[in-house]
């Protein structure tokens, strides 16, 4: 394969070149190439190595079909994969390098797997290593999981970097009247008629440069500039670098814009790719077609690629590929093709499997001095890092029969077309078989979506432009109300295409490829068929048929037509696999877009986030919101300082930020009746000015959450939920409302961001808020009891809204400011708690002051438990009907064996023991075991470990019987004493007190 | 009277930032909101409309649509609440509805410049055209699966963020207004 860059000519521009490395080969090329039109005028031929057998590979297109060409660009972090040279735009200092090879794609030890191809045949690791003999005689798969690692390390493909992405990605949205898929010919016209007629169009185009089939049309060069300008002057948002990789519901495009892939030198402000989410009216699909490959023994050595790529290469890159060109083809088109080429310099051979074409084809390339030769094709190609010489196969009346010698060094490869129709399966729309034109095109269907030019079957030049009009007047009608259709238009050849997947000749034995991004050859599909495979869907995960990053672009109609000859059938009794996006490749950085590190979530801050921090606070996650857990003095770990924290609550007082609390107003002459009807015990008389406890089922009679209801006024309650909850909670309660007691005149809506909580609590708590209310007076002890409340300001004048409740167990109230003001509000708390020797305390010591007071929280309430189970049944009123009181009484949640809140002390009070573990009888630690352990901590209050959990029958069931908390993945058995989950202070004389 | 502490306050980094030259997109906290939701009842709602709307110099408020006066501004947020932005509530018999002070609740930012629509469109699934979203068009929509509100005033973009998430949705509005050049004023 002798390949030069031709002195002029080709879209590229000459007066800046550009340095790049291929291999660690430093070589140039110019703006506006590809790596793969930049390697192939420095005259890299052999630019990969194959899946399976390492073959060396070349070239074989020009576009994102690219089957040979793969490699690897970028160095270090920015090290990428699997890269198409063919769809990469060069730029200067691109790092290129080759891939599944040692120690290059040139010289590949791997190569060897070639001499044992025969048995590489499809299923050949899964038959082979699966029950592999004589380890497991015919079954098992553990011979496979050892081998697995082996074979996978073997095959495939490039490595991507280990290294953390630097780069960043970002998603965007858009809105356009149409989408125009393609920037060739037909979506050109399409985009300007429409936008000429007043629509807001977006045209994208996965290619560097805009224009498709124009860019490699030299007659069309002027031209192309002239429509380009129109369409921007037209108001067309031209993308170019953009792929529509999938069309969803709506009309909803996935589009993937390589922002900076270009680039040598990307400002560090963009994004390297940007994720589109194009909602459109109306889409016109104009995304051309691939040309195909022929199946003929060698068909995939370094020299041998598509007609049209030859083409593009010479009129876009300005490179003659070969210096003595063979063409098979059975249509039309590869006739301009060997004219352009001949015209160029190079002797070409047409071989057309047909017997007769047209005279002006004929004409045409005969005078541009090329040798056409009718019923004639390729049987082999001979060379193994190139071609030099093919065999020629004759028509013959049973087939083909193998002829003479003819050499060569560039074989071109023309058999047929397939319209890109990919987009529109993405809808569910099965492509049809045009027998006619023989390949898949869109039947008629329903959706907002037209095909025009090549991507419909058409292939004239003219018909083309006219189509994408055709297309664009479909869409307006589309868009006004207006039903149109448009005919199959498919069609243009002079001479019809010659139905032709494979040359063979019986007694010759070839390496033919279909899908040579996998390897899989012509004997592969027969294999399957031998072995009973008759559903193209089956035939295709045997095979690996288009499975490959090309998804089967290159291969797949001739792995099709090979089956439906192997089963006596026609291709469309066969039928086709199911195109599913994206089209081509995405990054995952691509759809992760901002949501990574920091962002990977979005972090809920309370109004005290920042405050805690200041002091030292250490946050731990709770949901999206970020909460102190500890706050560690000097030499303390988290062990030392919850336990601190706990005893100082109890002491004297402690302070903590509990703003993460749901928090809901309901408000509305209905209120009242709305909370009794939600809370399972009674809410009708509470009164204002006073808080109360409830708890909350769904209306399977299971607990759903509980929390505090204040009463604020007449019409007005605030109910606090738990953090975990509270979108649940809001959420169930405003559908009861909308669904179920629309008559109720309430209104609900989240004031958790509106307010900050801050938790006083401690035998000195009272001394506290005392000195920070504006007035002493509201917060005494006969005007704030126990479950009373009482809005007022603190110093400064705060509002605030204070409740005397504990979750602690000790004297306790909640202080709610509005949010703003939560910082300046904990500075005055805090200053008042510290002068006490108070502290601040998190969540850590949170969770010890409520599992010592046997308190429920999300760990308890995990949505199996009853009332009766978390030991509130007498919460339950028998008096009134409210969510979830029928279902509650169901016979199977009423047994008395059924796991009840309970509370566990280690026998050994020096033993400690997880939560998540479950409890047993001591002589029978199997199965789920008796209960299960929710939570645990250390007990200051009684100076050793303690926890929550819910055994068979509560713990009078369990008094003096041997049981153990089983964790046989962490700590083993450590035997237990179930008691009550009161485990301290169980009268409650401290917090009522 | 204690001074209001904005979610912003740790992170407000002032000036230039990203792609040197003009800024193409203006980001700016509008502190001490002041913002009353009113709820109505089915049948109430046309007094409602008309507490809200007195001094509004304004026809009707229709959903989508702010109405800005002189006593402030109001949208409709739901099919029974309304949201104002005033320095205080209008005044309603207590039977037609109820009041809600929300101005703790969210943050509000200001998107303006003129590369604010495409910037936003970088995190916004809301079609932001100027014949779709004209001035004074108001949206509920999603940034990073938080719901936010959207008002489209003289002065920009005006995002109504919850409190909570609001630095973290700050900090990824900075990230992405750099490539255009962004100023923080």
């Amino acid at each position: 394969m002798n390949t030069r860059r031709l002195p002029t000519g080709g879209q590229i521009n000459r007066a800046k070149p550009l340095a790049f490395e291929w291999d660690g080969k430093p070589l140039a090329g110019y703006e506006g190439d590809s790596l793969a039109s930049a390697l192939l005028a420095s005259g890299e031929t052999i630019l990969g190595r194959s899946f399976k057998y390492h073959r060396p590979r070349g070239l074989m297109s020009a576009g994102v079909e690219e089957s040979g060409a793969i490699v690897t660009i970028g160095t270090g972090a920015r090290r990428d994969a699997n890269v198409k040279a063919t769809s990469q735009a060069l730029y200067d200092g691109l790092v290129a390098k080759g891939q599944n090879a040692w120690p290059s794609v040139r010289n590949d030890f791997g190569a060897v797997n070639s001499l044992f191809g025969r048995f590489f045949s499809a299923g050949f690791y899964y038959k082979t290593f699966m029950g592999l003999p004589p380890f497991e005689w015919g079954e098992g798969t553990g011979a496979w999981m050892w081998y697995e690692k082996i074979i996978r390390k073997a095959a495939g493909m490039g490595t991507a970097s280990r290294e953390a992405d630097p780069d960043a990605y970002e998603h965007a949205n858009g809105y356009c009247d149409i989408l125009v898929v393609g920037s060739g010919p037909a979506g050109r016209s399409a985009a300007l008629s429409a936008a000429q007629s007043g629509c807001d169009v977006v045209l994208v185009e996965q290619d560097f440069a805009l224009g498709g089939e124009s860019l490699s049309r030299v007659e069309e060069a002027d031209t192309l500039t002239k429509e380009l300008a129109a369409l921007r002057d037209a108001g067309v948002r031209l993308m170019e670098n953009t792929t529509a990789f999938g069309l969803y519901d709506g009309s909803v495009a996935g589009l993937l814009e390589r922002v900076t892939d270009h680039l040598s030198a990307p400002t560090q402000w963009m994004p390297r790719q940007r994720f589109w989410t194009m909602r459109s009216r109306f889409t016109v699909i104009a995304s051309g077609a691939l040309e195909r490959h022929l199946a003929f023994g060698n068909n995939d050595r370094p020299g041998i690629m598509t007609a049209n790529a030859a083409k593009i290469y010479l009129n876009r890159y300005g490179i003659l590929a070969g210096e003595n060109i063979v063409i098979a083809t059975n249509n039309d088109s590869a006739y301009l093709t060997a004219s352009s080429l001949s015209n160029a310099g190079a002797p070409v051979t047409l071989l057309d499997s047909r017997e007769q074409v047209l005279s002006s084809s004929q004409a045409g390339a005969q005078s541009a001095g090329v040798d056409v030769q009718h019923g004639m094709s390729i049987l082999n190609a001979k060379g193994s890092k190139g071609v030099y010489s093919i065999d020629l196969a004759e028509k013959s009346s049973d087939g083909w029969r193998a002829k003479n010698q003819m050499a060569c060094d560039l074989l071109l490869v023309s058999g047929g077309w397939s319209p890109v129709v990919n987009l529109l399966s993405h809808r569910g729309i099965k492509p049809v078989w045009d027998s006619v034109n023989g390949c898949f095109i869109a039947p008629d269907h329903h959706e907002p979506i037209a095909m025009a030019g090549s991507a419909a079957g058409i292939w004239d030049h003219a018909d083309c432009v006219q189509s994408g009009e055709k297309a664009a007047a479909h869409a307006i009608a589309h868009l006004q109300g207006q039903h149109s259709q448009i005919p199959n238009q498919s069609g243009g050849w002079e001479t019809p295409i010659e139905a032709l997947y494979e040359i063979s000749v019986s007694g010759r034995q070839y390496k033919s490829f279909v899908d040579p991004q996998h390897d899989v050859t012509a004997d592969d599909i027969r294999l399957a068929h031998q072995e009973g495979f008759v559903s193209v869907e089956h035939l295709k995960r045997y095979t690996t048929l288009g499975m490959a990053t090309d998804q089967g672009k290159m291969g797949n109609v001739i792995g099709l037509a090979l089956m439906a000859e192997a089963l006596g059938k026609e291709i469309p009794e066969v039928g086709t696999t199911t195109f599913r996006p994206p089209y081509t490749p995405i990054s995952i950085g691509a759809l992760k877009g901002r949501n990574v590190g920091s962002h990977f979530r979005p972090l809920r801050r309370t109004p005290l986030h920042d405050w805690n921090l200041d002091v030292g606070g250490t946050m731990t996650m709770a949901g999206l919101w970020h909460r102190p857990w500890y706050f560690a003095q000097p030499g303390e770990g988290i062990g030392e300082a919850y336990v601190r924290e706990t005893e100082t609550v109890r002491r004297t007082v402690g302070v903590c930020d509990v703003t993460s609390l749901g928090k809901i107003a309901v408000q509305g002459p209905d209120a009242t009746e709305f909370l009794n009807r939600v809370y399972t015990n009674p809410f009708a008389k509470l009164a204002v000015g006073k808080a109360r406890y409830g708890i909350m089922l769904r209306d399977d009679g299971f607990v759903m959450d509980d929390g505090t209801t204040w009463r604020l006024a007449e019409n007005d309650y605030f109910m606090t939920t738990t953090t975990a909850h509270a979108a649940k909670v809001m959420t169930f309660l405003e559908e009861l409302l909308q669904t179920r007691w629309q008559d109720l005149r309430v209104h609900l809506t989240s004031v958790s961001e509106q307010w900050a909580g801050i938790a006083v609590a401690g035998p000195q708590s009272r001394e506290v808020i005392t000195e920070c209310a504006a007035d002493a007076r509201k917060v005494t002890d006969s005007a704030l009891p126990f479950m009373g409340v009482v809005e007022t300001t603190l110093q400064g004048n705060i509002p605030a809204r204070i409740a005397r409740i504990s979750f602690s167990g000790e004297r306790a109230f909640e202080i709610y400011t509005p949010s703003d003001y939560g910082p300046a509000a904990m500075d005055m708390i805090w200053s008042a708690a510290r002068v006490r020797k108070g502290c601040l305390y998190g969540l850590e010591a949170l969770g010890a002051l409520r599992i010592e007071k046997g308190h429920v929280t999300g760990a308890e309430l995990d949505g199996r438990v009853t009332i009766e189970d978390a030991g509130l049944g007498r919460m339950a009123s028998d008096k009134k009907s409210y969510i979830g009181s029928v279902l509650k009484n169901r016979p199977e949640l009423l047994k008395d064996d059924r796991p009840r809140l309970v509370g566990i002390f280690p026998k050994d009070r020096r033993e400690i023991f997880n939560a998540g573990s479950i409890l047993c009888q001591n002589d029978n630690v199997s199965g789920y075991g008796n209960g299960w352990v929710t939570a645990v901590t250390h007990s200051p209050a009684l100076g050793h470990w303690i926890g929550l959990g819910f055994i068979e029958g509560g713990h009078s069931n369990w008094a003096d019987r041997d049981v153990v908390c089983a964790d046989p993945l962490r700590k083993g058995n450590t035997p237990v004493e179930i008691v009550s989950p009161h485990m301290f202070d169980p009268s409650g004389e401290r917090m009522y007190g | 009277m204690a001074n209001r502490c904005s979610a912003l306050a740790a992170y407000y980094p002032t000036g230039l930032h990203g792609r040197p030259g003009e800024p193409g997109v203006k980001l700016q906290e509008i502190p001490d909101l002041n913002l009353w939701q009113i709820a109505g009842w089915p049948d109430t709602m046309e007094l409602i409309h008309l507490a809200i709307t007195d001094g509004m110099n304004a026809d009707r408020l229709t959903a989508g649509q702010a109405l800005a006066g002189p006593k402030g501004v109001a949208f409709q947020v739901e099919p029974l609440k309304f949201w104002l932005l005033a320095e205080a509530p209008p005044v309603f018999k207590e039977a037609h509805g109820v009041i809600l002070d929300l101005s703790h609740s969210r943050t509000q930012i200001r998107i303006s410049g003129p590369e604010a629509q495409t910037c936003l469109s970088r995190l916004l699934p809301l079609d932001l055209r100027d014949h779709s979203f004209p001035q004074n068009a108001v949206a509920s929509s999603g940034i990073h699966h938080v719901g936010i509100t959207l008002w489209r005033s003289e002065l920009g973009f005006e995002l109504f963020i919850p409190r909570g998430f609001a630095r973290s949705i700050w900090e990824l509005l900075l990230e992405t207004a750099e490539q255009f050049g962004s100023e923080v004023i």
